[in-house]
């Protein structure tokens, strides 16, 4: 059975750049990207994945959505936080990621106030569609 | 009591569904799926945390009977506004949540935090800096 805290196994899935028709546990591989000592999750490539928090997302320059579903919630703001300071803490951060295809499951998403605003947006359409 | 900064080596802790976890540290994602038993929606209750390091990246909805003693919430950059989320909906989704959970000079590592206004509001006014927040 494989050890997923295991530094082999970190440095693996850290320097992977593509993920395709599998689960993705966001935080491990996010706990494995800081330990290879990067603050982001960067320039990876993820298609028709499953992704897992639980966890909070912060998405950043250059990270696209491609029919994608987002996530499930009678409320969709239930999926959006506010941060309260200027730094975030405990959020995940993408960085030039790609997502194509991906369904997301209990993940928050967290940014900037036009960012939170869009995401509501998107999300009550998406409810509105499905 | 006084928070005690937390200098042992690392210990992982073994056996995630235990009560009661003492001097040992504890990947909060990891917890939750041991508890809830994978990444569906449930909550950690009941536990009690003593000494013990608890590392994200994560998000710890903080419900009712939740309480911190002598605990030290983390790096905030000095203003521990840093730690916090307001969530914008009724629930809040990929959230770590705790209910009647007990920390005791504990140390978080990349955790923020959310709740009802009233918890933020608390939790803001919680003093930083080297020493411990109580």
């Amino acid at each position: 059975m494989t050890d997923i805290m295991s530094e082999a196994f970190g440095r693996e899935i850290a320097a992977r750049e593509t993920f395709e028709k599998e689960g993705v546990w966001l935080p491990l591989l996010a706990v494995h990207t800081l330990n290879a000592g990067e603050g982001v999750i960067k320039g990876k490539t993820f298609t028709d994945c499953v992704i897992e928090g639980p966890a909070l997302v912060a998405v950043l320059a250059g990270t696209t959505f491609d029919g994608c579903n987002m996530g499930a919630a009678s409320d969709p703001k239930s999926m959006l936080y506010a941060p309260q300071g200027p730094r975030l803490v405990g959020a995940i951060g993408l960085q030039d990621c790609r997502f194509v295809r991906c369904r997301f499951a209990q993940i928050g998403y967290t940014g900037s106030a036009d960012f939170l605003e869009g995401m509501a947006t998107s999300l009550a359409g998406a409810g509105r569609a499905g | 009591m006084a928070y005690v900064p937390i200098n042992r080596p690392v210990r992982v802790a073994t056996n995630l569904t235990a009560m009661v976890f003492e001097d040992v540290d504890i990947n909060l994602f990891e917890l939750y799926a041991a508890v809830v038993g994978g990444s569906q929606p449930g909550l950690i209750e009941g536990r009690t945390f003593r000494r013990c390091r608890l590392q994200g990246p994560a998000i710890m909805l903080v419900s009712a009977g939740v309480t911190f003693d002598d605990t030290n919430f983390g790096d905030s950059g000095g203003d521990i506004r840093n730690l916090l989320l307001r969530p914008m909906g009724a629930r809040a989704l990929g959230t770590i949540p705790m209910r009647s959970c007990a920390f005791e000079n504990c140390e978080f590592f990349n955790v923020g935090f959310t709740g009802p206004q009233h918890v933020l509001d608390m939790m803001a006014g919680v003093p930083t800096g080297p020493g411990a927040a109580q």
